[in-house]
C-alpha cells in the first residue's frame, strides 16, 4: 500500500514527474481506503434505513426499548426521541436514510470529506444516545458479543481517527496516528478493547446461559444455514457462560495491549482482534440481523475489523512536513 | 409498508438514466461508423435497459416488459459482461476482475437477473407487466436467497462509493477527468495514467502512443480519457465519462436500496 505524503504536489504542473505524481494522487493511500469503507458502511447504513420496517411502528418501539436499564437523564430524551419519531415516523424516518446516505457519498466525494467526516460524527453521537441508549454501557445488558458499546460510536471514533489531517513532522507508525498522533490513537484503542473485555465479564454475561441464550436468540427469523449456525454455537458455550466470557474477556485484554507491542506481535494481536470481529459478527449479531429486514446497520463486527486495519502497521508511513491544503490532500 | 413517494423518487431518478443513456447513444451514433468505438455503446445501452427496468420494479405505472422478456434481458447481458470482464482479465490480468470497468456492470446485470428470478412465489403471480415486482417492493415481496441479495447490495455499494471517489478525484488524468475529456490534442496522447486509478493499482509510467481511444479506456469499456483528435464532440457534454459514471452510480445506489428493501 503506497503511503506516500503528497502534500505540497500540485496537480499536473510539473513536466516529467507528473505522471508519476498523478499516479500516486490517484490510487488511494491506506486512509483514503478506510474512509471509503466508512463511506460504504454509512451508505449501507442508509439504504438500510428505508427498509420497510423502520416505517412501522416496530421501529420506534425499538428506539424506545433502548431506554430501559438507563438512567433517567439518559433515558428521558430516548422517550422524548421515540414518541417524536412516532408521531412524524415516515417524514423522519425518511430523513434519516436521508442523511445516512448523503453522509456515505459525502465522504467518498472527496471535496465533501471534511465536512462529511465531521457531520458523521455529530450524528453517529446523536444515534448513539437516542437510537441505541448509549450503546447499553450504563446498564447490566452490554456485551462485546452483541454490539456494546454500540455500532455507531466507532463510526465516530473511526471519523475522528481516519480525520484528513497529518501531524507536522511526525512518523506515523499505523494510519490511526496520522491525525491524532500514536499516543492518542493507542489509548483509544486501549478504552475501546478494554471496556469490551469489562463487559464480557459483566454478571449478566458470565451467567452459565447468558451467552448461549444470546447467541441461540440471534436465530429467529435468520435463513436456515445461519440459523443453524447460530444454534451449534450456542450449543456450544450451553452451561459454558463463565468460561466462555473469561476466555473472550482475556482475549480482549490481549488485543488492547496488543498495539503497544513491537511492531511483529502487533500485528497478531491485530488479526486476532479481525477474528474476534468476525466471530461476533457471525454468530453474536447474526450480520446485524440484515438478513431479516430488520437491520439498522451491520453492527459492530464490520466496524471492529475496520479498526484494526486502521492500526496496522505501515512501513514507510511518512506524514506531511506541513498540514494538507489542498482538495486531493484532503481527502487522503 | 415503504412509502410510494419514496418508490416513486427512485423510480425518477431511473428516469432520468433512462434519458440521459437514451441521449448518450443518439449523440454517439455507435450505429454509424464513426470515432467512438461501437464496443463502449454496450456499457448505454446497459444503463438504459436497467434503468428502464428499474423504474417499472419502483412504480407500478411505468412497467413495460413482462418479467420473463426482462429475465432474457438480463440474462442475455450478465453473459456478455461475463464475457468482457474475461477478456479484460486475459489481457489485464487479475485486477480487471476487481478495478475493470466491466466488472461493475457485470455486478449490476446480475443483480438484475437476480432480482427478476429470486423474487419470492406470491410476488410472481402477477398478472402481466411488472406487477410481481412491483408489487413486491411495495407489498412487502421478498427475495430468495437473501444473503445473495446482502452480497450484491455490498458489492454495489462498494463500487458506487470507489465511482464516487475517482469522479471527485483530484488528478487531471483519471478516467472522468473533466479536463481531459475536453481536450483533444492533435498528437501524441498519453495512455496508461488513468489505468492507475483502479483498485491496488501502483504508480505507472505514462506512454505516449499515436491518437486514438486510449487502450486503458477502451478496454475499461468507458469514453475514451482522452478522445482522438478526429472526434472533437467525443467525450464532451453528454457523452462526457463523468456522465456516464454519474449514471452508474445512482443505478448503484438505487440497485442496493431495492436489494435492501426486498430482503
Amino acid at each position: 500500500m503506497s503511503e506516500i505524503a503528497t502534500a505540497g504536489i500540485r496537480p499536473a504542473r510539473r513536466g516529467s514527474l507528473a505522471a508519476g505524481a498523478e499516479a500516486a494522487r490517484d490510487a488511494p493511500d491506506a486512509r483514503r481506503l478506510l474512509q471509503l469503507a466508512l463511506a460504504g458502511v454509512w451508505l449501507l447504513d442508509g439504504v438500510l434505513q428505508y427498509q420497510a420496517f423502520m416505517f412501522s411502528k416496530d421501529f420506534t418501539g425499538m428506539l424506545s426499548d433502548t431506554a430501559s436499564g438507563n438512567p433517567a437523564v439518559v433515558a428521558s430524551p430516548i422517550t422524548w426521541n421515540a414518541s417524536l419519531v412516532q408521531h412524524h415516523l415516515v417524514l423522519l424516518n425518511a430523513i434519516f436514510a436521508t442523511i445516512q446516505v448523503l453522509l456515505g457519498i459525502g465522504i467518498a466525494w472527496r471535496p465533501a470529506v471534511r465536512v462529511a467526516l465531521a457531520a458523521s460524527i455529530a450524528w453517529a453521537l446523536g444515534v448513539w444516545w437516542f437510537g441505541e441508549g448509549l450503546g447499553m454501557v450504563l446498564t447490566s445488558d452490554a456485551s462485546p458479543v452483541n454490539g456494546a458499546p454500540g455500532a455507531v460510536i466507532l463510526y465516530a471514533l473511526l471519523a475522528v481517527l481516519l480525520w484528513p489531517a497529518d501531524r507536522p513532522g511526525r512518523v506515523a507508525p499505523f494510519t490511526a496516528a496520522r491525525a491524532v498522533g500514536a499516543p492518542v490513537a493507542r489509548a483509544l484503542w486501549l478504552v475501546l478493547w478494554l471496556s469490551l473485555a469489562w463487559f464480557a465479564l459483566l454478571p449478566g454475561n458470565r451467567a452459565p446461559q447468558a451467552l448461549h441464550d444470546m447467541i441461540a436468540g440471534m436465530a429467529d427469523g435468520e435463513p436456515g444455514w445461519l440459523a443453524a449456525l447460530d444454534r451449534g454455537a450456542a450449543s456450544l458455550v450451553a452451561h459454558q457462560g463463565l468460561a466462555a466470557s473469561v476466555v473472550l474477556a482475556i482475549a480482549l485484554v490481549v488485543v488492547a495491549a496488543g498495539v503497544y507491542l513491537p511492531a511483529r506481535y502487533v500485528k497478531g494481536t491485530l488479526v486476532l482482534a479481525i477474528v474476534i470481529a468476525a466471530v461476533i459478527w457471525v454468530f453474536g449479531e447474526a450480520f446485524g440481523v440484515i438478513l431479516t429486514g430488520g437491520g439498522t446497520d451491520p453492527n459492530s463486527g464490520p466496524l471492529l475489523a475496520l479498526l484494526a486495519l486502521a492500526y496496522w502497521p505501515v512501513r514507510t508511513a511518512v506524514t506531511a512536513p506541513v498540514a494538507a491544503t489542498d482538495e486531493g490532500t484532503a481527502a487522503s | 409498508m415503504i412509502p410510494s413517494w419514496i418508490l416513486d423518487i427512485f423510480a425518477a431518478v431511473m428516469l432520468v438514466v433512462a434519458a440521459v443513456s437514451a441521449a448518450r447513444l443518439a449523440v454517439a451514433r455507435p450505429w454509424q461508423r464513426g470515432p467512438r468505438p461501437a464496443a463502449l455503446a454496450d456499457i448505454d445501452i446497459a444503463h438504459l435497459l436497467m434503468a428502464i427496468a428499474m423504474a417499472g420494479m419502483l412504480a407500478s405505472g411505468l412497467r413495460t416488459l413482462p418479467d420473463g422478456a426482462w429475465e432474457v434481458v438480463f440474462a442475455v447481458m450478465t453473459a456478455w459482461f461475463a464475457y468482457r470482464v474475461t477478456r479484460d482479465a486475459q489481457a489485464s490480468g487479475i485486477r480487471a476482475l476487481a478495478g475493470g470497468h466491466c466488472a461493475p456492470h457485470l455486478i449490476h446485470a446480475g443483480a438484475m437477473l437476480y432480482m427478476f428470478v429470486a423474487v419470492a412465489a406470491p410476488a410472481a403471480h402477477g398478472t402481466g407487466g411488472m406487477t410481481g415486482m412491483g408489487g413486491g417492493l411495495s407489498g412487502m415481496g421478498t427475495l430468495g436467497l437473501p444473503f445473495l441479495a446482502f452480497l450484491f447490495a455490498l458489492a454495489l455499494v462498494g463500487y458506487s462509493i470507489w465511482d464516487l471517489d475517482q469522479l471527485s478525484g483530484p488528478g487531471t488524468s483519471g478516467h472522468y477527468s473533466l479536463a481531459a475529456a475536453r481536450v483533444a490534442p492533435p498528437g501524441p496522447v498519453l495512455a496508461g495514467v488513468g489505468a492507475t486509478a483502479r483498485p491496488g493499482a501502483a504508480a505507472s509510467v505514462a506512454v505516449a502512443e499515436p491518437a486514438g481511444p486510449s487502450l486503458a479506456a477502451e478496454t475499461a469499456g468507458e469514453a475514451p480519457a482522452v478522445p482522438p483528435a478526429s472526434a472533437p464532440a467525443d467525450g464532451t457534454g453528454v457523452l462526457a465519462p463523468w456522465v456516464a459514471t454519474g449514471c452508474r452510480i445512482a443505478m448503484g445506489i438505487t440497485m442496493a436500496f431495492m436489494l435492501v428493501i426486498m430482503i
